[in-house]
């Protein structure tokens, strides 16, 4: 008797690891019964796995974390036990909005300083501020975008307008002109550029190479009733992953995420995000893809943090405990994956590749340079949190 | 009190409206998607979103707002009931109300919410049984009509050929009969 399992998803290139895992057989072959559910909205898969009508979803890392923390919502445990991709998100603008940050530095017309450029002209001139969409207010996506802005003194809250679409409405909502810039995942990015011409200022991989992105969002109550189902489930998934990594089936990959039934969207823009040895490329298990770093969680803390929407004072190892490399190990040795031995590392420090040391020996790793060159240490988070010149943070 | 319902289903909407008809006094205003403008401008006290709405992400969006515009401060329902707001989530349904409201009034809106998205998911289901059964029906006589006709015999006799061959395959009737009808298209010489 096979065990049945409800999990959730949303429309996007990044849930390839669970579409992978059930079109292949994959949990089947764990002894699980898995329906996946497609969402439309990021708050109802949150809610799903909070209430434990799904047993885990594909979430926002930024999502999981406040979920445990009552921020934005009824607190809930979740757990992280592994991440789900890195890459494929980013911020673009609208042929508008590119046109006017190049006349604002025509050097570097997709700049966060063009940005600026273009802001104070729109002032000077008049007209309503610059909007963007992101897809949550927890997400990367909306830090990104913050980081980005502010880099070059562009206060994210008072500058321009940040609003929330799902990720599927945004080529929509740039096309009709009702905002000017997005930061979203994969496919719709390439959607975007595809229909109206928008242009990528700037990729996730470019902002922070193996940066987080989406992860595995466990009910926490079913985590602690079935943990050997669980585990099941991440090999399933661990498997899908490393199928969808391989630079040989990125075709079939698209074609599999195109359907109707999956992400419904065209095959080539979907395609342009798989491209083997493009650096913009998703990654999905290599490279520490599905690790779940703590110093992941400690920075996406920090910017809770600065944005205001935690405490200052918060407790940002009850924040990131959430994050369990312990249980990701342990899978990825059944399921014969080298895992890192250490939870947290130091991020943005390397601009060349490196090694880094695995449980079944060395594990090969790319430049992870972050933003504006700084490095993230995860134990002065809180330092670092309230560090930034623009900033909402509040005690 | 103004209560704003967002649902793409229109169908639903309008099953969740005639069971809040006798709430009063209770101001209630439909909609397919969010208008911002329109949200502005109507101030609901309550919003009642169906969770397969694109626009609750954009609704849920509106709590973080630290802007000084001229937005509402929502609250989610769940958080004066614990267990309530899980019962929503199942039948689908997630509110929101402005904060300051008192929560305990709202509960009577969301139990009929509730029960109006659970009478409809049954109504959906109910519709798509029929439909089901219907379309094996016509399989299932199609495939008798065939065994008449090759076999010469009469109907009582081709339906127990074909629950005969249900039995020894372990296979529902219907799936047998429609198996049956392929594999003479196929013999007949049909494309598909």
């Amino acid at each position: 008797m096979k065990t049945a399992l409800d999990l959730g998803f949303i429309a996007l290139t990044d849930a390839a690891p669970l579409i992978v895992a059930q079109t292949h057989g994959l949990f089947a072959s764990e002894g699980l019964d898995v329906s996946l559910h497609r969402e439309v909205s990021w708050a109802t898969i949150r809610d799903k796995v909070s209430a434990g009508v799904f047993q885990a979803a594909h979430m926002l890392a930024p999502m999981a974390i406040a979920t445990n923390l009552g921020v934005g919502s009824e607190r809930a445990h979740v757990v992280v036990p592994m991440s789900l991709n890195a890459h494929g998100a980013g911020i673009g603008v609208s042929a508008t909005l590119a046109d006017e940050m190049a006349q604002a530095d025509p050097a570097a017309p997709l700049s966060a300083t063009a940005l600026a450029g273009a802001v104070a002209q729109r002032r000077r001139a008049g007209k309503p501020n610059i909007s963007f969409a992101v897809v949550f207010p927890y997400s990367m996506h909306n830090y990104m975008l913050r980081f980005w802005a502010a880099s070059a003194g562009v206060d994210p809250d008072d500058d321009i307008r940040i609003g929330v679409a799902p990720p599927t409405a945004i080529a929509a909502q740039l096309k009709s002109g009702e905002v000017d810039g997005f930061c979203v995942g994969a496919p719709w990015g390439a959607l975007c550029e595809a229909q109206s011409g928008a242009k990528v200022a700037l990729h996730a991989a470019d902002f922070w190479p193996g940066g987080p992105d989406k992860v595995l969002g466990v009910s926490g109550a079913w985590a602690n009733r079935e943990p050997a189902q669980m585990l099941a489930l991440m090999r399933a998934l661990i498997r899908g992953a490393r199928w969808a990594d391989e630079a040989a089936n990125a075709d079939d990959l698209a074609a599999l995420l195109a359907r109707p039934e999956w992400l419904n969207a065209p095959e080539h823009l979907i395609a342009q995000r798989l491209a083997p040895n493009t650096p913009q490329s998703l990654r999905f298990a290599r490279h520490t893809a599905l690790y779940p770093w703590r110093s992941h969680a400690a920075w996406i803390a920090s910017q809770m943090v600065r944005w205001g929407q935690a405490p200052a004072d918060m407790d940002l190892d009850a924040a990131i405990a959430c994050y369990q490399p312990d249980l990701f190990r342990e899978a990825a040795a059944d399921a014969g994956l080298n895992a890192p031995v250490a939870d947290s590392k130091i991020e943005g420090a390397h601009d060349t590749a490196w090694s880094l040391a695995g449980r079944d020996g060395p594990i090969e790793m790319t430049a992870d340079q972050m933003p504006g060159r700084a490095e993230f240490a995860p134990d002065r988070a809180a330092e670092y949190a309230t560090s930034f010149k623009i900033s909402r943070s509040r005690s | 009190m103004r209560l704003l319902l967002v649902d793409p289903d229109p169908a639903r909407a309008a099953l969740v409206a005639e069971g809040l008809a006798d709430i009063s006094p209770l101001e209630l205003r439909r909609t397919g998607s969010l208008n911002q403008a329109e949200l502005a401008n109507f101030r609901p006290d309550v919003i009642v979103v169906a969770s397969d709405s694109p626009d609750r992400d954009t609704l849920e969006s509106l709590r973080e707002s630290t802007q000084a515009n001229p937005r509402p401060v929502l609250m989610f329902v769940d958080r004066s009931e614990p267990g309530f707001g899980d019962e929503a989530i199942r039948a689908g349904v997630a509110a929101y109300i402005v904060d300051g409201l008192q929560p305990g009034r709202i509960r009577s809106i969301l139990e009929v919410a509730m029960s109006r998205f659970q009478l409809m998911q049954q109504l959906r289901a109910d519709l798509a049984k029929a439909q089901s059964d219907l379309a094996t029906r016509k399989t299932v006589e199609r495939a008798k009509g065939l065994l008449m006709k090759e076999r010469q015999v009469g109907e009582e006799e081709a339906y127990g050929l074909l629950r005969k061959l249900a039995m020894n395959s372990g296979r529902p009737i219907a799936a047998v009969a429609a198996d049956l009808l392929a594999f003479s298209g196929v013999l007949k010489g049909d494309k598909s």
